[in-house]
This record gives structure tokens, C-alpha cells and sequence, in this order.
């Protein structure tokens, strides 16, 4: 069933991801520097998550949405730097649908009800690209093994999409996160968040074992222009607090507002964010109207990469030693923008597939 | 409707005739170049040449995106569209929105048939980016005005009927006040147009108004009101569509040449393409944005300014690309009978620095994003 609102998804989320709440959002999940992997949430930070995702889910985050409400929500949610499952959750859903499979229209209801959130699990070591899912093993008892890295909160799951490779074809395998033979173990990273290493040993899974070779380039491509939009969003954020700083900083008898070198940088960085977001809208529309959006989605991710760690370097830079503690949210955007920035394709990789693409889009192979 | 128009303006533009013309062009002596085609004629008799503007005054009632549109197609099939930008999008918008009733009679349908040419007459040799500090002065004198003062950096007035002038009429202590905007004859006595020498294919002007006497009714908008006019109006010019259309062309050449030498299969020059692409992809997403919001009677200071600062950078760092794969090749003009794109990159990279330039410059565009965008300086 899908629920008719009588405002748009931005409109609605808007209120939630406002500046009122935005210092606290951009700080959900954050663990203590150096906390390995032992590190644990205060019990406040955990019940607030399941709030924010719980009033996500009433305000239709997860139903039956057209990619340009989703990419408006990511835009939102990066400029509130909200690091969640929302993103990988909406590639999941894409994933599971795209196989057919009636096992998984569970998952997909609670998910749509914000019962459950989901990861995909696809690198087996954090340099691998995610168009090169890791090896999946498959048992004659139907269970599987697999090994990745760098899963997005494993634990707040309810599933693990295992995407990987098998007899160079592309597998999907789902299994419940909290299931025998899954282990997790959590990183330490640079934005402190919810990475983990995946163990699955004769993991049972949920439905069968589905090859998705032909259906992941395409729901790969959607996921990418999404998250373009959540690093379009980061940068528009932290554009909007560097300029804040510089209203306020006074140096050498004046605001640094009024220095126009500072002013022009960040003048440039707004244009290209703006930029990057049309683009972002115009692969989503593209993308609703079933076309093939592989290379869109290449194009706007290496864009919005860059966009988003050079933003938030300079927000920093602006700052000065000040932009490197913790007191502010300037040091939040640096840490947050490697990963996410590399999250689904390094830049040279990107660059690299967008090039073939673009070749064989203007000459398609005869 | 708008595929259809589109379908109907390129169908039109890739006939043997205006092929033909676009050949012409690129072979046109030094000292030659476009004035008013056959095809803006052609254009201009199925009110396509402005299908924005009303019916009465020669278009076809349309609105913004078809304007548009025929500035996408024109670019696409090269056809140069300067005396278009000149007369459809700078002189007759104004008049269009602030002209009188008279005015909008007397000028657009000819702009619109392309059968007039008009230009601009705002740069001085000490007022360029900073239009407050014009010299050229109207005073009052009976009825009407007489203008005096000098404009340069002007294109086409060697073939214009009338330009759209800036001049002040009162002096003020705020320099943006008493700036008014005239409709002034070329032809008439007292004005005299020189050439400046330049490294483009078309010729800058210096245009000296030597007491040339108007009337009340040559006023465009309210008198001393023109500063307010110019940002309003220009804004409306700025939506990126004319510089994306220029890069798009350029790049495709650049990826085709690049297909030529077998490099799409390199994957270093296959990225640094895709990536040229990708900007360019962003930028007209960004263009065609600010296009929908002229035509929703939404349109937005800042985002023009962005979206006009954004396209117009593309376009560096693409004639970079095409010049390093063309080497020497890419020195070598028309004139030199040898080149295989007939000279037209060796010109599109005299032209280069103007993009930057053009309806305000990049750092004017930075300027506006700044300020009214992020509250800074």
C-alpha cells in the first residue's frame, strides 16, 4: 500500500533535518577517538537513532518513492551529516526488489514501517571497489560464506545483503544479521561511525541465492546518484558553516566576510554544489523514467566526491586551529567526507568507469 | 510541444542550405563576418527566432524554454549566435519588458524576422564590469536628451540600426543612480563607429556619440532608473544556456578527435573526457533549471549567477583538452587551408577568454553569489 502525503518528501523530512537540530544529528553515532572495537554508544545517542528512524519512516522515507523525492531526502540528510543506514537501506530495497523474490517482501514491509534497517555488504578488503563484489561461497546445505569489510551498521541491520562474485557472475544472498555463522566486528575509522567487518560461516540465508548480474550495474547507478545527492548535501552544509565563521571571525580589524578571497572560494564551491544537485535531480528523473543512468551515476559520484571533501577541507581551513577541534562541526565534515566520498567508488575509479561508459555510449560497439 | 519544437528548429538548421552557410563562415576572410544570415530570416518568417515574444510582435507566444531551445540548436549546428544573443536575448528583452507600446512596435517584429540588427552600447573605455562609472552623458535639452561619450568593447554596431545605450543623466553621489537607457540610431549623424583591433573573428568597436540629440521617446524605462533595469533584465540573460551550448560543441569535437587518435581507449584520456562531460552534464541540469524557473516567472539572482559562472568555466580547461590533443594542429587557422575542422578550433581558441567575460564576468558572477548568496563581504 502506498500512503498519499499532501506534502512532498523534502517538505516533510525538512522539519526533522532543520538547523535547530542539525548539531545534534550530525553527532548521532559518533564514537571516542580511538575506541577500537569495543566502542560503545551512550544510551541516549542509541534511543535517538531509533527516533530519527522511526520518524523517517513516518514521513515515508522508506515506502514507494520516485528517485527524486530520494534524492532530496539524501540532500537533507547530508547537509545534516545524519550517518545512518538510510542510504545503503534505499540499495538494498533496490536490490531485493529487483530479484522478484516473494522471501524478501517481509524484509521490504518492515523496512517501508521502519521496523528494520539493512546493509549491503559487498568489499571483501575496504580498498575494493564496489563493481567488484568480493568472492560468495556456496554450500550444498543452501549456506553460505563470505567475508567483507567495511559494512555500514551491521548491527543496527536487520539483514546483510551479501553481494559478491561467483563463476564471474554477480550473486545476491540475504542474510539475517543476528543469524548463525555472522560475526561482526567494527572498525575504527576516521569518522568514528558504524563500519564492520562481516564474518559469515555457513550463514543461512533468506530465500534463495539470486544472480543479479544484469540487475546490479543499473541499481549500483541509482544508489551512486543518491549518494551524490548526500555529498551534495555535505557541502552545502559545510559551505553554510564556513560561512557562518566568517561572519563572525574577526581578523586583522575586520570580519573575514569581508575578505574576498575567502569570500570567492566559497562563492565557486556554492556554484558547484548547486551544479552538482541539478545534475543530481536531472539523473533521478532520468532514472524514474527507466533510463539507463550507469554512466550518470559514475559522472555525478566523482563530481559530488571531490565537491564534498574539497568543501569541507576548506571549511576547516577557515576555521583555522580552531576548525580542527571539537567543538565544531568543521572537523566533522573533513573526517565524514573520506569515507563517504569513497563510499560507492574511488575517484580515480570512477573517472576511469566513467570513461569506458562514455566511450561506449558515444560509440557503442557494433 | 517543446521535442517537437526542437525537432522542428534542428530539422531546418541541418539543411544542404544552411550547411552551406555554416561552411561559408568558416572561410570567411579576415575582416568578414556574420551580420544578418539568410537562416535568422528563415528562422525569424516562423516566428522562431524569438518564440517566446507574442505573436504581434513576431513570435510565437511561447515562453522561455523555447527561446532556449533555439539557442541550444543554433550553437549545436554552428551557427554563430551573437547577433541572436544581440537581438533576441539582451536588446529586445528589454524591450519587451520595459519598452512602451511604441517601442515594442517600432522594434521587436523586425528583431524578431531578422530582418534588423541591434547592439549594446554599455562598455567604456573606464566603465567595463564597473557599468556606474560611465562617462557618457545625456542632458536635458528642451524635449529631449543629448547624448555625448564614447563605448567600446561593442560587437556588430558596424552593422546595427539601433543599440541600446547606457548613459548617465544625473549625477549623483551613489554612482548606480541617474544612469538611464536609450535606443540610439547607428546611422545617425553624429555617430561614429571605428574598429578596435582585436585577436577574435568578429571586431570590437569604439562608437564615439559626438551630441547626438534624442528624444523622450528613445528612453527605455524610467529615467536614472537604467541601473535597476540592467541587473533586472540581465539576470533574465543569465541562465548558462548560451555557454553550455558553446562547450558542449567544443567538447564533442574534442571527444571525436579524441575517438580519431584511438585515445577513448586510454583510459587517462577517457577519464579526463567523462569528467569534462560530467561538468558539462552539471551544468546544463544547472542551466536548464534556471531556464524552467524564467518560464514559472521564478527566476533567482543567485542561481543565474551560478549557473552563468559555472558553464562559462567549463570552457577553458576543455579548449586545454582539444589543444593538447590536437598539438600543433590545433595553431593552425582557417587561412591556413591545411587543418582538418577547418580552422574553427584555432578560432573558437581566440575566442576563449571572452566566455569569461561575457555578461559579467566570472568574478562579477562571484561577486553576486558572495553577497546575496552567502551573506559574505
Amino acid at each position: 500500500m502506498t500512503t498519499t502525503f499532501p506534502v512532498d518528501l523534502r517538505e516533510r523530512c525538512a522539519e526533522l533535518f532543520c538547523a535547530d537540530l542539525a548539531p545534534m544529528l550530525r553527532r548521532l553515532g559518533a564514537r571516542d577517538k580511538g575506541a577500537g572495537a569495543g566502542a560503545v554508544l551512550h544510551p541516549d545517542d542509541a534511543a535517538t537513532r531509533e527516533g530519527v528512524w522511526a520518524a523517517l519512516a513516518d514521513l515515508g522515507a522508506f515506502g514507494d518513492q520516485r528517485q527524486r523525492d530520494l534524492v532530496d531526502l539524501a540532500e537533507l540528510a547530508g547537509w545534516a551529516l545524519y550517518q545512518s543506514p538510510l542510504t545503503d537501506s534505499w540499495f538494498a530495497a533496490e536490490l531485493l526488489t529487483a530479484t522478484g523474490d516473494p522471501a524478501y517482501a517481509p524484509i521490504l514491509r518492515d523496512l517501508a514501517g521502519g521496523a528494520t534497517a539493512l546493509a549491503v555488504a559487498m568489499r571483501e578488503r575496504p580498498g575494493d571497489e564496489p563493481t567488484e563484489p568480493g568472492p560468495l561461497h556456496r554450500h550444498e546445505d543452501g549456506t553460505v560464506d563470505a567475508t567483507r569489510s567495511v559494512v555500514a551498521f551491521a548491527p543496527d541491520a536487520g539483514h546483510l545483503l551479501l553481494v559478491g562474485t561467483d563463476g564471474g557472475r554477480t550473486l545476491l544472498a540475504v542474510v539475517p544479521a543476528t543469524g548463525p555463522g555472522v560475526t561482526l566486528r567494527r572498525h575504527d575509522d576516521i569518522a568514528r561511525g558504524d563500519l564492520y567487518t562481516v564474518t559469515v560461516t555457513h550463514g543461512e540465508i533468506v530465500g534463495a541465492v539470486h544472480d543479479i548480474t544484469d540487475q546490479y550495474p543499473a541499481a549500483l547507478a541509482g544508489a551512486r546518484i543518491r549518494h551524490a545527492a548526500y555529498l551534495a548535501g555535505s557541502a552545502r552544509g559545510a559551505i553554510e558553516v564556513a560561512a557562518q565563521r566568517l561572519r563572525e571571525r574577526t581578523a586583522f580589524g575586520q570580519p573575514l566576510a569581508r575578505m574576498q578571497a575567502l569570500a570567492y572560494r566559497f562563492a565557486a564551491l556554492a556554484a558547484r554544489t548547486a551544479a552538482v544537485l541539478s545534475s543530481v535531480r536531472a539523473g533521478a528523473l532520468a532514472a524514474d523514467e527507466g533510463a539507463d543512468v550507469r554512466l550518470t551515476g559514475a559522472q555525478v559520484l566523482l563530481l559530488a566526491g571531490v565537491l564534498a571533501q574539497e568543501a569541507a577541507a576548506e571549511c576547516v581551513h577557515v576555521h583555522g586551529a580552531h576548525g580542527m577541534t571539537e567543538a565544531g562541526d568543521a572537523q566533522l565534515f573533513y573526517r565524514r567526507a573520506v569515507v563517504d566520498a569513497a563510499w560507492l567508488g574511488r575517484t580515480p575509479s570512477l573517472r576511469r568507469e566513467a570513461g569506458r561508459l562514455l566511450a561506449h555510449t558515444r560509440f557503442p560497439p557494433r | 510541444m517543446t521535442t517537437g519544437f526542437r525537432d522542428d528548429v534542428r530539422t531546418l538548421l541541418e539543411e544542404d542550405s544552411v550547411r552551406s552557410t555554416v561552411a561559408d563562415i568558416a572561410a570567411y576572410p579576415p575582416g568578414t563576418e556574420v551580420a544578418l544570415l539568410d537562416v535568422y530570416r528563415r528562422l525569424g518568417e516562423r516566428g522562431w527566432l524569438a518564440p517566446g515574444w507574442p505573436v504581434e510582435y513576431g513570435g510565437l507566444g511561447l515562453g522561455a524554454v523555447e527561446n532556449a531551445i533555439v539557442t541550444e540548436e543554433l550553437t549545436r549546428a554552428g551557427i554563430p549566435d551573437d547577433v541572436h544573443v544581440l537581438c533576441v536575448d539582451l536588446v529586445g528583452m528589454f524591450l519587451l519588458h520595459a519598452g512602451t507600446a511604441e517601442q515594442k512596435a517600432r522594434h521587436l517584429p523586425a528583431l524578431a524576422r531578422g530582418e534588423r540588427l541591434a547592439t549594446v552600447l554599455f562598455s567604456e573605455p573606464e566603465a567595463g564590469s564597473d557599468l556606474a562609472a560611465l562617462r557618457t552623458t545625456a542632458r536635458r535639452d528642451g524635449t529631449g536628451w543629448r547624448l555625448r561619450g564614447s563605448k567600446i568593447y561593442n560587437l556588430k554596431s558596424q552593422y546595427g540600426d539601433f543599440a541600446l545605450c547606457a548613459a548617465r543623466t544625473t549625477d549623483s553621489p551613489v554612482a548606480m543612480h541617474g544612469i538611464t537607457l536609450f535606443l540610439l540610431p547607428l546611422r545617425a549623424p553624429g555617430v561614429h563607429i571605428e574598429p578596435v583591433p582585436g585577436m577574435a573573428n568578429d571586431r570590437f568597436n569604439l562608437v564615439v556619440i559626438d551630441d547626438v540629440r534624442l528624444d523622450d521617446a528613445d528612453v527605455v524605462g524610467e529615467p536614472d532608473n537604467g541601473w535597476q533595469l540592467l541587473n533586472d533584465m540581465l539576470q533574465l540573460e543569465r541562465t548558462g544556456i548560451d555557454f553550455h551550448a558553446k562547450a558542449r560543441r567544443l567538447l564533442d569535437q574534442t571527444i571525436d578527435r579524441a575517438a580519431g587518435q584511438g585515445l577513448l581507449d586510454d583510459p587517462e584520456w577517457a577519464g579526463r573526457l567523462a569528467e569534462l562531460d560530467a561538468t558539462l552534464r552539471a551544468g546544463h541540469a544547472l542551466a536548464w533549471e534556471q531556464v524552467h524557473a524564467l518560464a514559472g516567472g521564478r527566476p533567482d539572482p543567485v542561481t543565474s549567477a551560478m549557473a552563468k559562472w559555472y558553464t562559462s568555466e567549463q570552457i577553458r580547461p576543455i579548449l586545454t583538452a582539444g589543444t593538447e590533443l590536437a598539438g600543433l594542429g590545433a595553431a593552425l587557422s582557417a587561412w591556413d587551408g591545411t587543418t582538418g575542422d577547418d580552422g574553427t578550433w584555432e578560432a573558437a581558441l581566440r575566442m576563449g577568454p571572452s566566455h569569461r567575460l561575457a555578461s559579467g564576468t566570472s568574478e562579477v558572477m562571484l561577486f553576486l553569489i558572495a553577497t546575496n548568496g552567502l551573506g559574505l563581504l
